[in-house]
């Protein structure tokens, strides 16, 4: 025969020491623990306010409108619950969860690390939606317009990035500036054209995102986009963790690699939009969590997704709580909280990371 | 599996990149795709693998025309291992192994065969490795791993993209020598033609999207194909202990009408 080599060829001893992976938690635990935090976080959030209220009182009021067979919490107390906060809190869950999701999946998608749920010019179509509504006396629902714009950006973004060539994620990006910058020019013009008195502050406060004006039926939109589409996206999580080598690397582990990059972006587009309208432009959530869980998970998709829609529960919920507590009376857009806790976690993760990843 | 690549062709900006391709890579052996660059070597290879459509002929696996089948299936029976495949997804061996069972998971990423991942990494003697981070290995190492990652598709035919590039001269070897005693049809671009002579049961060398030559190296490798093709003035020698050829260069063929 020919050559007399190791058959090995391995393990380098040295490197082998060097370099030990870590050991992963056990995605039940994780999701189990996720869930509990979730439920705890709500709870806990419902009965945080001016009004006092303790957390079994809370407990009970939502099994009560459950049709489950507890004693009743006196009527003012139930009103505070299941009428003001607890809408407020799930929409602050819901969205957060989907904005998070969003968030993850787009990285990915885009192989961006800086990659937010925005990217494709959402917020911006939907905050051009939302002004023509609040000051050029447009007659739709809020979150109809808002939608309804945001979904008019994501064709805008993804004609202009198709035109002339395959789906690429930096074409996508790319595109998605152009639209998100004539959309704010737009928005930009038509609050400076017409905005006056308090309009401004409600303008603010939308563009800024803020979950204080929620109903059950935020609850439903949000509940209903992060229900749907997030289990498609969890589904999808196999195909996502085939892109680690590459667009032919994917490929050739039978992925298409063209539809499944389109068809994710238009759900991620779609989860968002629906988030937005809801919502308003909440930053920060999709582009730090990912980052800080998967520091957690690891990268496959398997666990972040799925981690990483419970934690942006638990985190947008506790940032809303803030956001109404802090200076209550008065009430801060919970964007600005997002970002003030945000930053801060970002440049940790930042200077843990050491750039090795993210080059 | 019974791999024939059939008059295919394909093309790239007008430019018949593969042109009228015939081959029968023989059964069960390591066949080498020789070629000078831009010969279409990794072109052939995306048609055979099915990530290309031909412009022309095709390529038939058992008889089936392999761009005609689902991906799952595909990726199930024919695995392809690009040149340079990089990574900035901070996972461990364990991980890059499991994505060759992509093609098997269910919606939600179970596995039907939760010991596929191990028997791979066995096969390629990486199992010592699984719990390694990927940027850690050294290229010899991410190579074998990729090639357990390609093992953990089953699959019956192997595609591999110059896999012993940047290797230093005891990794090529170690590589190549494991391949060869996998005993799976493979068809590997290679740019050392002395490694291919050394490892190869059998050739296809290509030049300017045709195939010129195709046998084994002993018959294929003779100093006029090498002129003609590579436009290299060499001499062909035996292996004093192998008895296969050894290519010894000289210099390159300022007179040679090279096909390219």
């Amino acid at each position: 025969m020919t050559t007399d080599v190791r058959a090995g060829g391995a393990t380098h001893p040295a490197v082998a020491a060097a370099a030990p992976a870590r050991r992963r938690v056990p995605l039940a635990v994780l999701v189990g623990g996720g869930v509990l935090a979730v439920v705890l976080t709500v709870l806990v959030c419902v009965a945080i306010g001016p009004a006092h209220l303790g957390v079994g009182e809370v407990a009970r009021s939502i099994a009560h409108h459950l049709g489950l067979d507890v004693a009743p919490v006196p009527r003012l107390h139930d009103a505070i619950v299941w009428e003001l906060r607890l809408p407020r809190v799930l929409t602050a869950a819901a969205v957060g969860a989907g904005l998070a999701l969003s968030g993850a999946v787009m990285q990915s998608l885009t192989r961006n690390p800086l990659a937010d749920p925005y990217l494709l010019g959402l917020s911006s179509g939907a905050s051009l939606g939302a002004v023509a509504v609040l000051l050029l006396g447009v007659t739709l629902l809020l979150p109809v317009a808002a939608f309804a714009g945001a979904l008019l950006a994501l064709t805008a973004t993804l004609t202009l990035a198709r035109s002339g060539g395959t789906l690429t994620p930096s074409r996508a990006v790319l595109a998605g500036l152009a639209v998100s910058q004539l959309c704010a020019a737009g928005t930009s013009f038509v609050v400076f054209w017409t905005a006056k008195g308090d309009s401004y502050q409600e303008i603010l406060a939308w563009i800024l995102g803020s979950v204080a004006g929620a109903t059950w039926q935020s609850v439903a939109i949000a509940g209903v986009a992060l229900v749907g589409v997030g289990t498609v996206l969890l589904t999808s999580a196999v195909r996502l963790d085939a892109f680690a080598f590459g667009d032919t690397a994917a490929a050739a582990l039978g992925i298409d690699v063209d539809r499944t990059r389109w068809t994710l972006m238009t759900l991620v587009a779609l989860l968002t939009g629906a988030m937005v309208a809801v919502s308003g432009a909440i930053g920060f959530v999709g582009l730090v969590l990912p980052h800080a869980v998967s520091a957690l998970t690891g990268p496959l998709h398997r666990r972040l997704l799925p981690v990483v829609a419970l934690a942006g529960a638990v985190f947008l919920t506790w940032a809303d709580t803030l956001a109404r507590t802090l200076f209550a009376p008065r009430e801060l857009p919970v964007g600005i909280v997002t970002a003030l806790v945000g930053v801060p976690v970002f440049v940790v993760l930042l200077r843990r990371r050491g750039g090795a990843a993210w080059t | 599996m019974d791999v024939t690549i059939a008059s295919v062709g394909a093309q790239l900006g007008g430019r018949w990149v593969v042109d009228g391709v015939d081959a029968t890579p023989p059964t069960g052996v390591l066949t080498g795709l020789l070629g000078p660059n831009g010969a279409g070597k990794t072109t052939l290879l995306r048609l055979v693998a099915g990530l290309l459509p031909p412009a022309a002929g095709a390529v038939l696996v058992d008889g089936t025309p392999v761009h005609a089948l689902a991906r799952r299936e595909r990726a199930r029976r024919v695995a392809l291992l690009e040149q340079e495949s990089s990574s900035a997804v901070p996972l461990t061996v364990r991980d890059v192994v499991a994505l060759g069972r992509t093609p098997y998971r269910s919606l939600w990423g179970t596995d039907p065969d939760e010991g596929a991942v191990d028997r791979a990494l066995a096969a390629a003697s990486a199992l010592p490795l699984a719990d390694r981070a990927w940027g850690s290995l050294s290229g010899g190492e991410r190579q074998r791993v990729h090639i357990a990652r390609a093992l953990a598709q089953e699959p019956e035919l192997l595609l591999l993209d110059e896999p012993t590039n940047h290797l230093d001269v005891s990794a090529q070897l170690a590589l190549l020598s494991f391949v060869r005693s996998l005993g799976r049809t493979t068809v590997a671009a290679l740019h050392d033609l002395n490694l291919a002579a050394a490892y190869c049961e059998h050739v296809l060398v290509l030049s300017a999207g045709r195939l010129v030559a195709s046998g084994p190296p002993g018959d294929v490798l003779t100093p006029a194909l090498v002129r003609d093709v590579w436009g290299v003035d060499c001499d062909v020698l035996e292996h004093p202990r192998t008895g296969r050829p050894v290519i010894a260069f000289h210099d390159v063929d300022a007179t040679a009408e090279v096909r390219a």
